[in-house]
């Protein structure tokens, strides 16, 4: 039995190790490496109780994770479409089977709708790829941004192939990060799948996509290019398709997994806010892409707090329904506490990371004119306060249904403790890394 | 002229098994029409002197995927009788179509670069050259050698041993 | 180093004209394969009877060389009877698929200095290619018949033909470092002492593996009597049954050819015409693989499969990685003292690994 100790000891080596020469190291780099091994390692720690009810195969969870967390820093740091698609296929494959490890009815129906869905994904992606290569016939991003502009095309009219390159790649990266309309995988996936698995999915296999999206359309697709403007005006309206559909179908849920899935598809919305002023600003304007950045980590710490604690008392409770989260402050104040920070957070009311996260990206999107969008976002965050605030309100104001304490284990405790401080650290101290995630992006090499 | 008739023979060949495949009730001879067109789609490789790919193609797609298909539906119970009818099935066909006349549509109308180049006459060693030579793509290379130790370990994770996941409820 | 005068290379369009030199070769192969087929068949059949110690069929013609026209014949005029429920175009196409591969084959093998239907860069790898494609008639046959033994054959054939390919492949990658090249003809043209003195190892590992592929006893477990009949050919009668026959043996033939250029120097040989040199090679693998056959009992399923993971693949692992440090030490070529060496090696590993694997504790669980 592989324990968690064994595997957080392999996961810090990794840390060191990650620096390998052959591929790039620039500040995004190193942002998301960062943010994928705080992810993993949390998800890890959060896991241990969970695990430890399998009679087989403890070992190769970790060692899935720690795969698939491997191919996630890959994708971040490779700037080359074959050595992207490798790298994204490493990630996908290792959740696939995350996904069905249960091997139960649901986590199995989870494992195989993911590995449908997403096998077609990826072959959308790379026939964008094929595509992109045809016109351009080179596979490194910096090139084909080079080839793009030698071609001195007016906008996407020219080339029909390369505009449908760039809908298929988008279409297979929107698969990732669970954008509309890419996102019918999502509640199924995340109810089956094992709990920290989902954790896992909704954050760092969201931000890898994130991470490859904003690479090959910085570099490949990017500002100084015309091109830039097709593509973010068509994110634009992704963004707005996807937050609605998330946050008005999140409203309607009863399993507390499913209600955080559509409440990840919003935050997709969001994120997906930053990248579309991204494609609309000039390659100098660093707020969009540092905003997702910030968003990202924002978000990466609350979601994946908000799960811990739903896998502590779901372990304890054995269901995922909302209405068994009832009083749950009197069984769990530490646990609740951390959750009700957590989906503050998620929410974006102060003092939490959210809101300084949701105000950063907006205020990127108004610069470069989407004021539509972040009108419709600011409406979309009023509609995700209903079931947000529900949660909260059933877990302190509740009547328990026993009076039975719910326990936890020191690592889990350690990767609520983690989270919450993120939460608070980012929400409260936000300039330093505002700074630090304007650094990163400055640094993206081309 | 040669050129041009093999095409045009394999890529009617490709097309008519395609359809096939998807339109076919057996499931059997779906999956053997699947390896007819991996075998034109080798044979349109060798036409764009890619004689190498085209061998690889034929070992791997014909003579493991679809085989390891054919196995997969050997071993199902009564696949013959299910049948490829649900209620989404209109709604599919109209989008295929409409995905089809887009893709037609935007290759045909891209002014394509053709190389000047003369096409390789020994694919072998420039292929070898450009995986594992100086600045080629080494890094997939080991990237995939990566990938397939995480498939052969979820397939592993998956397929064995079914009961007794849990000690206890 | 020529080793006689009928070394001197053959013009690639021989005898003159793209056209004529592809009809007389595909006339030749496919004459050849058929008289071969017949040698074997008659060969076989007197062997495995000296072994048995019965005098074997000796009636028809003198010693009985005619029995195997006598059977075709007899086949030839039985009836030819489709199961009622079988996939009828499935049935038809089987044989036909299982068949032509093994024509395809020989296409590439060099029957003289640069003899061949095509020459192709790619020679060895088209092999592996075409040879993988036999399993397909096999499946078809096995599932088209409506026949649940056939259907059992038809997973064995799968499941065994995809798994020893690694072997196989694995050891003729040894011969392609050797050689540094995959065409057929280079691979013999550089054969300088025939590559089974380098790769003793190899050798057997891609024959133990190539009487799997083309199930020869002891491997023949898709038409093991005493468990499914006769396996995917149950079903089958008449012509259809013949076929199925001939590209066993048309397998056995194609196979033979190719380990004969691969290691034992193909069309090379002193004084005889290279054509009988290769010819002789060929005949001489197929005695060793009937030898086996008269020889050895038939392996169980589960040994099958373990034989091959644990013992055929590691070892062809090894022996790929030692062949690779030996050319890397002796670039220009290795040195004959080498070939004691290799045999010692080999030896030693084959005695080593024997006594490490072991096939499921020597249990079988039924259930």
């Amino acid at each position: 039995m592989v324990s968690a100790g064994l595997a957080l000891s392999l996961w810090s080596g990794e840390v060191a190790t990650a620096f390998n020469g052959m591929l790039v190291l620039d500040g995004p780099a190193l942002f998301f490496k960062f943010l994928f091994v705080v992810s993993a390692g949390l998800v890890i720690l959060s896991s241990a109780d969970y695990v430890r009810r399998f009679q087989r195969f403890q070992g190769e969870y970790y060692a899935l994770i720690l795969l698939s967390a491997t191919g996630m820093m890959l994708m971040a740091a490779t700037r080359e479409l074959l050595s992207i698609y490798v790298s994204l296929e490493l990630t996908s494959i290792s959740l696939y089977v995350l996904a069905g490890f249960l091997k139960d009815e649901k986590s199995s129906e989870a494992g195989l709708k993911y590995l449908l869905l997403g096998a077609i994904a990826s072959a959308v992606l790379l026939y964008g790829m094929a595509l992109v290569f045809g016109i351009t016939g080179t596979t490194s991003l910096a090139a084909i941004a080079e080839r793009i502009s030698a071609l001195s095309l007016s906008g996407l009219a020219g080339t029909p192939a390369l505009l449908m390159g760039v809908i298929l790649i988008v279409a297979g990266l929107g698969f990732k990060i669970a954008s509309v309309p890419f996102q019918m995988w999502v509640p199924d996936v995340y109810e089956g799948a094992p709990t920290p698995v989902t954790a896992y999915l909704s954050v760092a296999s969201k931000a890898a996509g994130f991470a490859v999206l904003m690479r090959v359309f910085f570099t490949a697709f990017g500002p100084p290019l015309e091109i830039g403007a097709s593509w973010g005006l068509l994110l634009a309206v992704l963004s707005l398709l996807t937050m609605t559909v998330g946050n008005v179908a999140a409203i309607a849920q009863t399993n507390i997994k499913r209600m955080l899935g559509y409440s990840s598809i919003s935050h997709a919305g969001y994120l997906i806010v930053g990248v579309a002023a991204m494609g609309l600003g000039s390659a100098a304007d660093v707020w969009s892409r540092s905003s997702v950045l910030f968003f990202l980590a924002s978000y990466t710490f609350a979601n994946l707090g908000a799960f811990t604690a739903i896998i502590a008392i779901s372990n304890k409770t054995g269901s995922d329904e909302i209405s068994d989260f009832s009083g749950m402050a009197k069984r769990a104040p530490v646990l609740t506490l951390g959750m009700s920070l957590c989906l503050l957070s998620l929410l974006g009311l102060p003092p939490t990371a959210g809101l300084i996260a949701k105000v950063y990206i907006f205020n990127a999107a108004v610069h470069q004119g989407l004021m539509w969008l972040v009108v419709a976002a600011v409406i979309n965050s009023v509609i995700s306060a209903f079931y947000y605030m529900r949660v909260v309100r059933i877990m302190w104001l509740g009547t328990p249904s026993s009076e039975e304490k719910v326990p936890s284990s020191g690592a889990l405790r350690a990767a609520l403790v983690i989270s919450c401080l993120g939460v608070l650290l980012l929400g409260i101290l936000p300039g330093v890394f505002i700074r630090l995630a304007e650094a990163a992006v400055k640094m993206f090499a081309s | 002229m040669g050129v041009t008739i093999a095409f045009w023979l394999l890529a009617i060949m490709c097309i008519i098994s395609a359809l096939a495949v998807v339109l076919g009730r057996n499931i059997f001879r779906a999956a053997l029409l699947l390896a007819l067109l991996f075998f034109s789609v080798a044979g349109l490789y060798i036409i764009l002197n890619a004689d190498f790919l085209a061998a690889v193609q034929v070992l791997i797609y014909v003579g493991a995927v679809a085989i390891l298909v054919l196995l997969a539906i050997m071993l199902t119970r009564d696949v013959t009788a299910g049948g490829a009818l649900n209620k989404f099935r209109l709604p599919a066909l109209i989008f295929s179509l409409l995905l089809v006349m887009a893709l037609v549509y935007s290759v045909l109308s891209t002014p394509w670069q053709i190389s000047p180049q003369a096409p390789l006459e020994t694919t072998t060693a420039a292929l070898g050259e450009k995986l594992f030579g100086e600045g080629g793509f080494i890094l997939p290379v080991e990237v995939a050698a990566v990938l397939l130790l995480a498939s052969a370990l979820g397939a592993i994770v998956l397929v064995k041993e079914k009961d007794g996941k849990w000690k206890s409820g | 180093m020529p080793w006689n005068w009928f070394d001197r290379p053959l013009p690639a369009d021989w005898p003159g004209g793209y056209w004529w030199h592809l009809l007389v070769f595909a006339v030749f192969i496919v004459g050849l394969t058929l008289t071969m087929v017949m040698i074997f068949i008659y060969l076989e059949r007197r062997g495995v009877a000296r072994f048995q110690i019965r005098p074997g069929p000796n009636r028809c013609g003198p010693f009985g060389i005619m029995q195997p026209m006598a059977d075709a014949i007899k086949v030839l005029f039985k009836e030819d009877i489709v199961p009622d429920k079988a996939d009828g175009v499935l049935h038809w196409l089987a044989p036909v698929v299982a068949f032509f591969p093994a024509l395809l084959i020989l296409a590439v093998v060099p029957f003289h200095n640069g003899a061949a239907l095509v020459d192709l860069d790619i020679g060895i790898l088209y092999v592996i290619a075409v040879s993988s494609i036999s399993t397909l008639g096999v499946v078809m046959a096995g599932w088209s018949s409506n026949n649940k033994y056939s259907l059992i054959a038809a997973i064995r054939a799968i499941a065994q033909t995809v798994s020893y390919e690694l072997p196989m492949v694995l050891s003729i990658i040894g011969v392609i470092v050797l050689t540094g090249s995959l065409s057929l003809n280079d691979i013999v043209a550089r054969q300088s002492v025939p590559f089974i003195f380098f790769q003793p190892l190899g050798f057997l590992i891609f024959l133990i593996g190539l009487m799997a592929e083309m199930n020869r006893s002891p491997f023949d477990l898709m038409e093991a009597e005493s468990e499914i009949v006769a396996g995917f050919h149950t079903e089958y009668s008449s012509m259809k049954q013949a076929l199925f026959y001939l590209a066993e043996y048309a397998h056995a033939f194609g196979g033979a050819a190719i380990i004969s250029t691969l290691f034992l120097g193909g069309w090379k040989g002193p004084i005889l015409p290279p054509l009988v040199w290769l010819l002789l090679k060929t005949v001489l693998v197929f005695a060793i693989m009937f030898w086996a056959r008269a020889t050895l009992p038939r392996v169980r399923i589960d040994q099958f499969m373990g034989f091959l993971w644990k013992g055929l693949l590691p070892l062809a692992l090894i022996n790929l990685f030692f062949t690779a440090a030996e050319v890397l030490v002796w670039p220009d070529g290795l040195p004959l003292a080498l070939i004691p060496i290799n045999f010692v090696a080999a030896g030693f590993l084959i005695v080593v690994w024997s006594g490490l694997i072991k096939f499921g504790g020597g249990r079988v669980a039924v259930q």
